[in-house]
């Protein structure tokens, strides 16, 4: 039904010629028209009022449409008594007003749509998809806040256990997060673990696992569902190679450019592009010679092992670091301003790695010459991933292992160092901004022309935000209330990086494939970013013995006690045996989660199978298309010459003759004819 | 909710929210965007279905779509009298499909439509021409323009023809995942 909606009016004008008169052309496309409403009134109202906007014809013809098909939904409803007719008319109708009515006030709650806007007016889809990716990151943390802040922190201010401040406000402390900040309910320490005991009583233990639980148990479930829906558009449908780009001619025109230098921009793209295809086209890949291939491998691993030395040189200097560090806090004053300064050298050392060594790895990356600028992009994404992640592992393994052992109440600590890394990669983040991109832009206008204006790096600034994430996400079981810093902090780089763009850069060259881009920027912030602040924090829970003097779970013998002893104290309420049941059947055993994966593998295997045969189906329909697209030349061949052979024997057709086009010998060009 | 707007009846702006993906508020700052172009023209009171078309030289000069390429293609696609003066109706059908909310089958029916410049239901090497010339003005020598045409006819034609159908446009669309994303217009 559908193609025939699409190719419908059209197609029964081109079969004028085949000696079908004007008014039987009109009943036709009236029969399709009946057809049409019959089937749109079967639908639903709502999925009838979502075909009706995806029909493609003129807007008096889609009006025409909607008012047949509303009037024959009435005649069918007709049979109950008008009362009640006219009443679920109106009920339905002030209830889909009520709904437009949500839908326009959720758009108030959208921040920076004019901005994004002009963003993509200016600078097209794919710089325009970083600052997306930030306004989904910063919906995350946002929902973080507001549950951390209602579940845990406000239980914990309305019944406030004596806190005292070892030192008065400083200033440091903004940047350190020890001294007047380490007993308030910003980090772990603040917390206790009592049963408040205004009815009902709440137990603070079990908020905090439970919220924690389920944060990140949403958040998982928001990134799959994600990348599973950016994964099936953007990746599955596109697995039929696609040979050369010309076809881009037709695609990749962006519309929403209204920036009249950019458009200008975008043509010159477009024309090298096509240039780079029909040349790719014109000379055929020379055959290597042996010298030129072992030259090319010999190139790829040197650059790997370069860049693998100096990712591991970081992680050793890391490391070192905190061994020292370490030593030094054993002997901690929390008076001495030069101490808590020193708390500063390892977030400061990271973030300089973390700005410095992706330059020399795109440095390192001209060393080895692919031709292919997609590859490219892939490995460096690769290169930098590994570093980040690779640092990120040394500082948790130290805070998981050495920390706990030589600090009390280490998870106050662990938040106050996450937090110290989250504002000086904020600082230095602004400093990469300024230096990156405002210097030069100067550097590239006035003293080197040749340079030219900097280009937007998107593969880059989306690393920082995952590192900036990743980082957030490890600090939340930590410091509760750290999402307000990633909060603010996201915020203003979404202004730093835009004010940073209109003054300093230009639209980036290679723009296509942001759909693409996209789908694995989600699938890194899934894993390894996601996946690894979870299993940090679930290795917490499970495992590690809490401080003995602070926190909710202090006492215990690890978190996740808690939760155990309140299954046991469940389980003597009668009538509650289920929870307990679970609780021991399902989750404490092993055997469920065995099922669970070898079900899940099996389902995997069945689907993969599915997904071979769909392919295998679509080559043998491509060739279909192909043989038909012959049969139908070769048909209308013979039926001209049919034709011709009729018309000289002077055998009346039932047609009206000044209608009947005159058959030429090219008559694929010029058919259809006009009647 | 209240109804507090007098331009169009209550039954105009339901059939308009049926028929556009646009929501009532969006209809009503499109109605003064219209109006904006051409003030003496368009009449504040919209109840009685008055028709009044603007002609495609105001259409055109709008700042979404000034320094567009095909923008008196797209404004004769979407005009009545398929020479670019556009009704009210027109104008709203033309931002609905452009905008995000179209699904991707209509958007490929139009945007097909609009690279037909011949309108014959083809997209023949005629038609390619004239879009590369739009896009590239005097950067491609002719040859190269033979050249790119014939490569995109031999990559997308489907059905060996010599020239694209809708179909075989549809197939190349699904192929191209940002086509959501770059045929749009936001307003």
């Amino acid at each position: 039904m559908r193609r025939s909606i699409y190719a419908g009016h059209g197609t029964w004008r081109n079969f004028g010629n085949l000696g079908l008169t004007e008014d039987e052309i009109e009943e036709e496309v009236e029969n399709e028209t009946v057809q049409l409403v019959r089937e749109l009134v079967e639908l639903p109202s709502r999925a009838c009022r979502q075909r009706i906007r995806g029909l493609p014809m003129n807007f008096n013809e889609r009006r025409n449409i909607r008012s047949q098909v509303f009037s024959a939904k009435l005649s069918k409803k007709s049979r109950l008594p008008t009362c009640c007719t006219d009443f679920s008319e109106q009920a339905s109708r002030s209830f889909r007003r009520f709904g437009a009515g949500l839908v326009t006030a959720r758009r108030f709650l959208v921040i920076w749509q004019n901005t994004l806007k002009e963003i993509g007016g200016t600078f097209g889809t794919s710089v325009l998809s970083y600052f997306q990716f930030l306004k989904w990151l910063l919906m995350f943390n946002v929902f973080s806040l507001l549950i951390n802040f209602c579940f845990i922190t406000l239980p914990q201010i309305i019944h406030a256990p004596n806190i005292t401040h070892a030192t008065g406000f400083r200033g440091l402390e903004l940047l350190t997060g020890v001294g007047y900040f380490n007993q308030t309910v910003f980090f772990y320490g603040g917390y206790d673990g009592e049963v408040i005991e205004t009815p009902p009583p709440y137990n603070m233990q079990l908020a905090y696992f439970f919220t924690m639980a389920a944060y990140f148990l949403l958040c998982g479930i928001s990134l799959i569902y994600s990348m599973a829906k950016s994964f099936q558009t953007n990746f599955v449908l596109h697995s039929a190679s696609v040979s050369g780009g010309a076809w881009r001619l037709l695609c990749s025109w962006d519309f929403s450019v209204v920036n009249e230098k950019a458009v200008q921009h975008n043509k010159n793209n477009l024309c090298v592009q096509l240039k780079e295809s029909l040349s790719e086209r014109i000379q055929r890949r020379a055959v290597l010679s042996l010298s030129e291939r072992m030259e090319n491998v010999a190139r790829h691993l040197l650059s790997w092992l370069i860049s693998v030395l100096l990712a591991v040189g970081c992680c050793a200097a890391v490391y070192f670091l905190l061994q020292d560090q370490v030593v030094s806090n054993i002997s901690q004053d929390p008076d001495n301003l030069v101490t808590e300064a020193s708390t500063l050298a390892v977030p400061v050392v990271v973030s300089l790695i973390n700005l410095v060594v992706p330059l020399l790895f795109s440095l390192i990356s001209r060393v080895d010459q692919r031709s292919n600028p997609r590859t490219k992009i892939y490995i460096n994404i690769l290169r930098n991933v590994l570093l980040k992640m690779s640092i990120l592992g040394i500082l948790c393994h130290h805070w998981m292992t050495d920390v706990p052992t030589s600090v009390s109440c280490w998870e106050s600590y662990v938040g106050q160092s996450v937090y110290r890394l989250v504002i000086v990669d904020f600082i230095f983040s602004l400093f990469g901004s300024f230096f990156g991109e405002f210097l030069r832009n100067i550097i590239g206008t006035k003293l080197i022309p040749s340079l030219g204006v900097p280009e937007f790096d998107i593969a880059t600034n989306v690393l920082d935000l995952i590192n900036a994430q990743t980082l957030a996400w490890i600090g939340i079981y930590f410091s509760p209330l750290l999402p307000v810093i990633q909060f603010i902090k996201l915020f203003l780089i979404f202004y730093l990086k835009k004010v940073s763009l209109s003054m300093n850069c230009q639209v980036p060259r290679q723009s296509g494939r942001a759909a693409q881009m996209q789908t694995v920027y989600i699938a890194l912030l899934f894993f390894p970013s996601y996946v690894g602040a979870l299993s940090l924090v679930a290795y917490t829970v499970w495992s590690l013995k809490p401080s003995e003097l602070c926190g909710p779970f202090q006492g215990l013998s690890r978190p996740f006690q808690a939760v155990q002893d309140w299954a046991d104290t469940v389980q003597a309420i009668p009538g509650s045996q289920w929870i307990s049941w679970i609780f021991y059947n399902v989750i404490k055993n092993e055997l469920f989660f065995y099922l669970l994966t070898l079900i899940v593998l099996v389902l995997t295997y069945f689907i993969w199978q599915v997904a071979q045969g769909r392919k295998q189906l679509i080559r043998t329909l491509r060739e279909q298309i192909a043989n038909e697209g012959k049969d139908k030349a070769f048909l209308l061949n013979k039926l001209q010459s049919t034709q011709k052979q009729r018309r000289p024997s002077g055998i009346s057709i039932s047609q009206d003759v000044s209608t009947v086009p005159s058959f030429t010998q090219n008559w694929m060009n010029t058919f259809p004819l006009d009647m | 909710m209240g109804n507090k707007q007098t331009v169009f009846t209550a039954q105009q702006l339901d059939a308009y929210q049926d028929c556009t993906f646009f929501t009532r508020k969006e209809i009503l700052r499109l109605f003064h965007r219209y109006r904006d172009l051409a003030p003496q023209l368009v009449p504040l009171d919209y109840t009685n279905q008055p028709d009044v078309k603007l002609p495609y030289e105001l259409i055109g000069s709008m700042p979404e779509l000034k320094d567009n390429p095909f923008r008196q293609r797209i404004a004769e696609v979407f005009s009545e009298d398929g020479e670019g003066n556009m009704t009210l109706d027109d104008f709203l059908d033309m931002f609905s499909v452009l905008s995000e909310m179209a699904p991707r089958d209509l958007k490929a029916y139009y945007a097909f439509k609009i690279y037909d410049f011949n309108n014959d239901d083809f997209i023949c090497k005629a038609d390619l021409e004239k879009t590369l010339n739009k896009l590239t003005r005097n950067e491609l020598t002719e040859d190269e323009v033979r050249m790119v045409c014939e490569k995109v006819i031999d990559e997308a034609d489907l059905d060996n023809d010599g020239r694209l159908s809708l179909e075989d446009f549809q197939h190349m669309i699904v192929r191209a995942p940002d086509f959501l994303s770059t045929f749009h217009i936001r307003i």
